[in-house]
């Protein structure tokens, strides 16, 4: 069930409805909600319902235990909680990979072996909640996060539906103590909420698809075929698309979790607008960066050990990074990209100081070319065909794909990051004062110019399937 | 000598006689009968200078019984919730009225079965009604515009049927 879908919508009405409806019973309210995130991950797959419990079991038993150990046995608990979630992420995601890896290396030195080979099905959103199961059990061990009232809230906290399948991860910290009473719904949440969900479909539905369907997907399933303006124009097209994919998926989650109440932290930050590979990273994919930061760059010594170990650090930070979107060499060559960059930028920053060295503009295009080149690696199918893009860069030819509106897109999708910052906030401040009717008319016009727009059909959020 | 005046003094002989002052209001035999104001006050009266509106309201006399106090958090909470699923109802209502072709395009992509049959059903009559009416020409002309937008072509391109 995809957000922007007609069953989803009806879904969401009666979720919002009867969630609301049970309001002075927030006990009541949260296991509604709980059943209600099960039915919706049941719509991929309901077997996986069964390991979505089976996971929040585990992660609030450990906790538990954690909070009443004293001293060393904490450490031995946390370590075994952790573990646990990464052998089951292993399992569902990386089991094949490495299965494959293993055994091409036997062969190559002539020990050839059948391996067992499982057709594994990846469950949709596990890298999120087993992330989140993660960072539970760790913050309860840290003391940052008072183990959870009960088993119930901690199922909500890695079910919740908006935030189930796609991010943002959100830390215990953040929504355990608003699942403590019955949250409150202001105008400004409301507001807020309304746009985000419709600026998200706009730009889910409209740019996203749009630029995917005509530009991206055939160029590159065949590189060979186009031209170099038309692999440079896929190429930025891809980065606009996996903008406007991606958050809007983060935007419709927060926008959904803010008609139920609750407050989600915020995911993108105008991305391309960064002037360096670090600033990239505080402003992409925010809640998994900081997640990176917190729970794998900080544990590995972060900085503390001098710039040689903050370089190893952060470059082993981001392969892992990379790792986690998916098992394959082209997004470990990804993260080794973005880790590669961020080390050159430290060791600059040590040479140099905290002075400008090269003006914002300079920094701004050269970091978004940087990361296009690395959107390269992380869309192509594999190497080769990462490499006859980059090779057809240099193919003089006609332009056959990119059209004059698929241009505009994409130049639009660029100049959205220009926006005033907070601009959605801005117009939700001055909405909000609006009587309910003619919020209600506005929505509901922009939606139906939306869906009058829109091709047929939805595909997939991209991050569905990390 | 000093110009302060001493204080009074408390016979102390035999017993304390002193009876101080008590912490309770008087009792109503004991005070002046109440004194009608006068007939003009409420003229002379200026409501600014008074604590609060609802102290004026009440003091001025201008209305029949004393207005309800301010809401309380609890009662802003439920009247924004109120207004949210409004906003909510109107959009969701004006979708159903307007966009009729989502369930039509929904009850097209599912499984023949009854649901699906009558779904199909209604919303066939109810787009047909719509292009009667002429309702759905905002739609259609938004989308006839993106679907011209999208066929346009650079100049010196192959025209949109002839892409791959």
């Amino acid at each position: 069930m995809l957000f922007p879908t007609l069953a989803f919508g009806v879904f969401f009405l009666f979720v919002y409805f009867t969630s609301w409806s049970l309001d002075r019973e927030n006990g009541r309210r949260k296991l509604f909600l709980l059943l209600a995130s099960w039915f919706f991950y049941a719509q991929w797959d309901w077997r996986f319902v069964a390991l979505l419990i089976a996971s929040a079991v585990l992660n609030w038993g450990v906790a538990a235990l954690i909070a009443r150990q004293p001293g060393a046995k904490k450490a031995w608990l946390v370590g075994l909680g952790v573990a646990v979630n990464l052998l089951i992420l292993g399992f569902f995601k990386y089991y094949g990979f490495f299965i494959e890896q293993a055994a091409e290396l036997l062969m190559r030195f002539g020990w050839e072996r059948d391996l067992p080979l499982l057709e594994i099905v990846l469950p949709v959103g596990i890298s999120f909640f087993t992330f989140q199961g993660i960072s539970y059990v760790v913050d309860v061990h840290r003391g940052k996060t008072p183990p959870a009232k009960s088993l119930v809230d901690v199922m909500l906290l890695m079910s919740f539906f908006p935030h189930l399948v796609a991010g943002p991860i959100v830390r215990a910290s953040d929504l355990l103590p608003q699942f403590d009473r019955t949250p409150r719904l202001t105008r400004a949440m409301a507001t807020h909420g309304v746009l985000l969900i419709v600026w998200g479909l706009f730009k889910k539905t409209v740019i996203a698809s749009e630029l995917s369907v005509n530009l991206v997907d055939p160029v590159f399933f065949d590189p060979s075929a186009y031209s170099a303006f038309d692999i440079a124009a896929a190429t930025y097209a891809y980065a606009v698309q996996i903008y406007c994919d991606f958050s809007a998926y983060s935007d419709m989650a927060i926008g959904l979790a803010a008609l139920l109440g609750y407050s989600f932290p915020r995911n993108f930050d105008q991305p391309y607008r960064a002037s360096s590979m670090q600033a990239f990273w505080r402003r992409w994919h925010i809640s998994l960066s900081s997640w990176l930061r917190d729970y794998l760059y900080v544990p590995l010594g972060g900085g503390r050990k001098g710039l040689v170990s903050s370089c190893i650090n952060v470059f082993i930070t981001m392969v892992l990074g990379g790792l986690w979107h998916g098992a394959a060499w082209t997004f470990l060559a990804w993260g080794a990209l973005h880790g590669g960059v961020q080390v050159i930028e430290r060791l600059g920053r040590a040479a140099f100081g905290d002075r400008r060295v090269v003006p914002t503009v300079v920094g701004v295009l050269v970091t978004f070319h940087i990361v296009c080149l690395g959107w390269i690696l992380f869309r192509a199918e594999s190497f080769d065909l990462a490499m006859q893009m980059l090779a057809g860069l240099g193919r003089i030819g006609p332009v056959v794909a990119l059209t004059p509106l698929l241009l505009t897109l994409i130049v639009g999708g660029l100049a959205m990051h220009w926006l005033p910052p907070r601009a959605i906030e801005g117009v939700a401040e001055r909405l909000k004062a609006a009587p309910s009717l003619t919020l209600g008319l506005l929505v509901g016009a922009a939606i139906l110019m939306v869906e009058a727009v829109r091709p047929e059909g939805v595909a997939p959020f991209i991050y569905f399937q990390f | 000598m000093t110009d302060e005046r001493e204080p009074p003094e408390i016979p102390l002989e035999p017993f304390p006689v002193h009876e101080r002052e008590s912490p309770f209001p008087p009792l109503a035999e004991s005070l002046p009968p109440p004194v009608d104001p006068r007939s003009d006050w409420i003229q002379a009266a200026d409501a600014h200078d008074l604590p609060t509106r609802e102290n004026a309201l009440i003091a001025l006399g201008r209305f029949a019984f004393p207005p309800a106090p301010p809401l309380d958090d609890e009662g802003v909470a439920a009247r924004d919730r109120r207004w949210t699923s409004r906003t909510v109802v109107v959009a969701a209502v004006f979708l159903l009225v307007f966009n009729a072709v989502s369930p039509l395009n929904w009850s097209r992509q599912q499984a023949p079965g009854w649901v699906q049959g009558t779904v199909q059903q209604l919303s066939e009559v109810w787009v047909a009604q719509l292009a009667v009416f002429g309702v759905d020409m905002p739609r259609q002309g938004v989308r006839e515009t993106w679907t011209a937008a999208r066929d346009a072509r650079f100049a010196g391109q192959e025209p949109a049927s002839a892409t791959p």
